[in-house]
């Protein structure tokens, strides 16, 4: 049993830090407020490698494994949560499902221009009346001739209104129930594709979350991903690997906001002393590091089981990881407005962006009750 | 173009409290974070500048313990071709003339053409291990470098002196040079880099390949202390705008604008 | 003789602050020792300069040669050497300049004594030498003691040594220069003036002094309202100037320029020594740094541990106010 980073998680730990401590932190409050996509930063992102962090070199990427992006997006959600969101997406949700399921051709096609930003990635499942219910998704998709004709609504789009490439889900066969998903690749410019509302959110404010519209937009034949009917499992496999990064924010987050508090605590006189002598401060700053701990055991282990690929199915385990760590950051962060008090209330200090901004971790990619649900599952077996 | 850096792992404390340990004469260093030198990081991004440009191998070498093993392979990672590691467990204590000593045991069975050391060590301050090292090598040298102008058998370089000065002077290689900060922009390892550079062993000189019989030190440290306060500051508290309006006051009050 | 030994820095026809300072330093320790204080000065048309320094040591020794009319680590190093040699000085004292951090560790070595650099004060205790030095950022300072030995060198840092008068008669004694020419492996070329400005920071009578806590280049917008809000110009310290935000010329500290005026306000300054030595005579030194540790609070008059962000905006708001009443 080891716990300690190897040499290269380390080495990638100290730059990504380092990148982010410089880089990102200064644009970090303002694109918040201005909603603005970070180009500039997720370019030079894209130049060391942090865009496809787990795809092999000879598509571009970084041929890292699921721990080491784990400890990149961590890094990166520290100090903004939007960009942590941004990268991860496109490694995990849009990469990944191509490395696994797509053929060479896509793969050589796609998966260089992900890993180099030149095209970013967004993954379409999510729809106006079907969130966690996947199965309930309306889109649907008829191939005619060497056409799939695509009509429907993606909502709540991360990346969606900044990217190129976009891995969107939809029925071909509406009969078969959720069997009749299938996944396809579907290109920016593709006739019949257009972004419809760009959403305000309440915190990531910078990940271009955008409405996709697809009306008989024309996907050509061979960007079908897996064979028809492959879909769901698609889905519900990216969702696997994709709760690992997102656990990964959660953690990222939460440690951001431990610093902040921590240092403000040593800093805020109260009652004529440092707020850090209180006890009351003490408990919610030794609650917030062991939280924080605990969850980051539950990721980095989750990463573990699928680099290791034990055991076989590692649903739960990433699973417990993003329910434990999403629920967590949501507690951590409030704790550390708490610490604040009505200083942490004012847009002033990171704290109040942070508590935004780890709220959508107990929502997309699966609700936490979704999470209790896929873990109970695998208990009752 | 076969380049030595020496490189040095330090405490970051620009911005941490730093504690006095109970010998007095060092610092309580576990709950510090260490990194490469900052001018370290200039002088070695120099070195991948003129490898890109000429050629040839950098060297990083940095008399340190296992721990900067990491800030090694950072250099690696960054552009070193290897990284050699003095055992500094092995030779007691130092200070800047024993270090020099101890690299110049080592570099003086290499080839290069230039040494890059960066100009100032952020923990012990000596600006000196740069002039030392060039000397026992028998070398000429030139610190607080800003640029590098032509670099070969007569090279061309500019120093930094005060005020906004600078010197540019002429200097026949092999040479030593100290990097001042600011000389480029340091570049960030990918992620490739930092794979291949994982793997890459650190070759270790100890105890076994110095003799520790001529060493010399030239100082020790007899104890630290805090630094007696010039000044008496007073700290204005209270909300930004307490604050704000308490130094319009002063500023007022003496008349300032 | 264990007499004491300083190097006259000069540059541009014109000697040093340094140099006062180090023979100050030296008269002290002389006095102390009941011993002499010897200035070397390696220079060229060198009448003039002496004449400007015959009251401020036992003895100067003149080496006039055109070899020695700019600085040279190594020229100076080998004519220093030889004097040093003969002369045996218990100690002898350089300046922590660009100048002696070029020359100090080498002639050290070349000479085999025990020498150290950037010293704040030297005292000689039962006959022993120690040093005071500052490390880690300039928030500790350590006590040098050294290798025993006949004789010592050290270099001292600028600003450490409030000149004092001296009305010492000179005896002057002239020497023939080792050397003729600099040595082929390294010369002089020329000086390069730093670009003139359209600002100047050293004739304000307010300067805003900005650093790494600004954060980003795009808040300089902030911090020049605000400087134009307190009738001052910005000004930084080399963190900003290496990251290219701000032009040299703006750079205040030991590389850069000296300020002197009626008020400095030192935003996200940490202070280290090199940024202080440009500032601290300034009449009054408001900070305001979020590290309450940061040496800066050692130099300021008036400080403030907060994020300097939160205060600007106020701190402009009750400038107006103030201005308007």
């Amino acid at each position: 049993m080891n716990f300690d980073l190897t040499n290269d998680q380390k080495m990638l730990q100290r730059e990504v830090r380092s990148f982010a401590e410089t880089e990102l932190a200064p644009v970090a409050p303002q694109i918040d407020v201005s909603g603005e996509f970070p180009w500039d930063n997720i370019k030079k992102m894209a130049k060391l490698g942090l865009l496809g962090i787990i795809v092999p070199e000879k598509y571009g990427g970084s041929e890292f494994d699921f721990v080491s992006l784990a400890v990149a997006i961590e890094e990166i959600s520290r100090i903004c949560a939007s960009t942590g969101v941004i990268v991860a997406v496109n490694n995990s949700l849009v990469s990944y499902p191509i490395l696994q399921f797509g053929t060479e051709e896509q793969k050589e096609k796609y998966l260089p221009p992900l890993c180099s930003a030149d095209k970013l990635g967004a993954m379409g499942i999510t729809e106006p009346n079907a969130g966690s219910d996947v199965a309930a998704m309306e889109s649907t998709a008829k191939l005619e001739a060497n056409h799939y004709i695509l009509n429907g609504t993606k909502r709540f789009i991360t990346n969606g209104g900044e990217a190129g490439i976009f891995v969107v889900f939809a029925y071909t066969d509406k009969d078969l129930k959720y069997k009749g998903i299938s996944a396809f690749i579907i290109e920016r410019d593709t006739p019949g594709f257009t972004l419809g509302k760009h959403e305000e959110l309440m915190g990531i404010r910078a990940t271009a979350n955008c409405e996709l519209i697809f009306e008989d937009a024309k996907i050509p034949k061979e960007n079908l991903l897996g064979k028809e009917g492959d879909g769901f499992k698609i889905c519900m496999n990216t969702l696997d690997v994709s709760r690992i990064d997102i656990g990964a924010q959660a953690v990222g987050i939460s440690q951001g906001a431990l610093e902040e508090a921590i240092k403000y605590s040593k800093e805020r006189k109260a009652f004529g002393q440092l707020i850090s002598n209180f006890e009351m401060i003490q408990g919610m700053l030794a609650e917030m590091a062991t939280q924080i701990h605990a969850a980051r055991l539950l990721v980095y282990y989750a990463g573990y089981c699928k680099d290791k690929g034990i055991p076989p199915r590692f649903s739960k385990e990433a699973a417990m990881a993003k329910y434990f760590a999403a629920n967590m950051a949501v507690d951590v962060t409030r704790k550390a407005v708490q610490i604040y008090g009505g200083y942490g209330y004012t847009k002033d200090y990171a704290v109040e962006r942070l508590y935004r901004d780890a709220k959508i971790l107990e929502l997309y990619e699966g609700t936490s009750e979704i999470h209790k649900i896929v873990i109970a599952r695998e208990l009752l077996r | 173009m076969d380049i030595i850096v020496c490189i040095k792992r330090v405490p970051q404390t620009a911005e941490a409290k730093v504690e006095i340990e109970s010998s007095g004469k060092d610092i309580v260093k576990d709950r510090l974070t260490f990194d490469m030198n900052e001018s370290d990081m200039y002088a070695l991004e120099e070195a991948v500048l003129l490898k890109e440009k000429f050629g040839g191998t950098i060297i990083a070498i940095s008399l340190s313990c296992s721990d900067a093993e990491d800030t090694l392979r950072i250099a690696l990672a960054k552009g070193a071709d290897t990284a050699i590691r003095i055992k500094a467990e092995d030779f007691d204590e130092l200070d800047g003339y024993k270090t020099a000593q101890l690299l110049s045991a080592v570099i003086k069975d290499i080839h290069f053409d230039v040494i890059f050391t960066g100009c100032i060590a952020t923990d012990d301050a000596y600006s000196q291990i740069g002039a030392t090292l060039a000397e026992l090598l028998g070398i000429p040298h030139a610190t607080l470098l800003t640029n590098i102008e032509v670099i070969d058998s007569i090279s061309h370089v500019h120093r930094e002196l005060e005020g906004g000065l600078q010197e540019h002077i002429e200097i026949s290689i092999p040479a030593l040079f100290t990097i001042q900060t600011g000389i480029n922009v340091p570049r960030y390892a990918s992620l490739i880099a930092i794979r291949r550079a994982a793997g890459k062993e650190i070759k270790l000189v100890g105890q076994n390949e110095i003799s520790k019989d001529q060493l010399l030190l030239n100082t020790q440290i007899e104890e630290l202390f805090i630094p007696p306060v010039a000044k008496q500051v007073k700290i204005i508290t209270g909300s930004p705008g307490e604050v704000s309006k308490e130094l319009a006051g002063i500023i007022r009050e003496k008349g300032l604008i | 003789m264990s007499e004491i030994f300083m190097l006259i820095e000069h540059r541009q026809d014109a000697i040093r602050d340094i140099s006062y300072e180090m023979m100050t330093c030296g008269r002290a320790l002389a006095e102390k020792l009941n011993t002499k204080l010897t200035a070397v000065f390696l220079g060229y048309d060198a009448d003039k300069l002496v004449e400007s320094i015959r009251d401020q040591a036992h003895r100067i020794m003149v080496v006039n040669n055109e070899v020695f009319k700019e600085f040279n680590a190594e020229s100076y190093q080998i004519a220093l050497a030889e004097i040093i040699k003969k002369e045996n000085p218990l100690l002898t004292l350089i300046g922590h300049t660009a100048f002696g951090m070029d020359l100090c560790p080498a002639l050290g070595t070349q000479l085999g004594i025990p020498f150290t650099t950037d010293c704040l004060d030297v005292e000689i205790i039962d006959g022993k030498l120690i040093a005071t030095r500052q490390m880690y950022d300039g928030k500790l300072n350590a006590k040098i003691r050294f290798r025993k030995n006949p004789s010592y060198l050290v270099s001292l840092r600028t600003g450490c040594f409030p000149v004092r008068d001296s009305n010492i008669e000179s005896e002057i004694v002239n020497i023939e220069s080792p050397i003729s020419a600099e040595p082929d492996y390294r010369k002089f070329v020329e000086y390069i003036e730093a670009a003139i400005s359209d600002v100047d920071i050293t004739k304000a009578d307010v300067v805003v002094g900005v650093g790494r806590g600004i954060k980003k280049k795009e808040n300089l917008a902030l911090i020049e309202d605000f400087a134009s809000t307190i009738g001052g110009v910005v000004a930084c310290s080399r963190p900003i100037v290496d990251a290219e935000w701000l032009p040299k010329d703006r750079q205040v500290g030991s590389s850069g320029k000296t300020v002197k005026p009626k008020l400095y306000i030192a935003l996200g300054i940490s202070g280290a020594f090199q940024h202080v030595v440009g500032m601290k005579n300034s009449g009054t030194i408001i900070a305001i740094n979020k590290d309450q540790n940061a040496p800066i609070f050692n130099e300021a008059d008036y400080g403030i541990v907060d994020d300097l962000f939160r205060v600007l905006p106020t701190f402009k708001n009750s400038i107006i106010e103030m201005k308007s009443k």
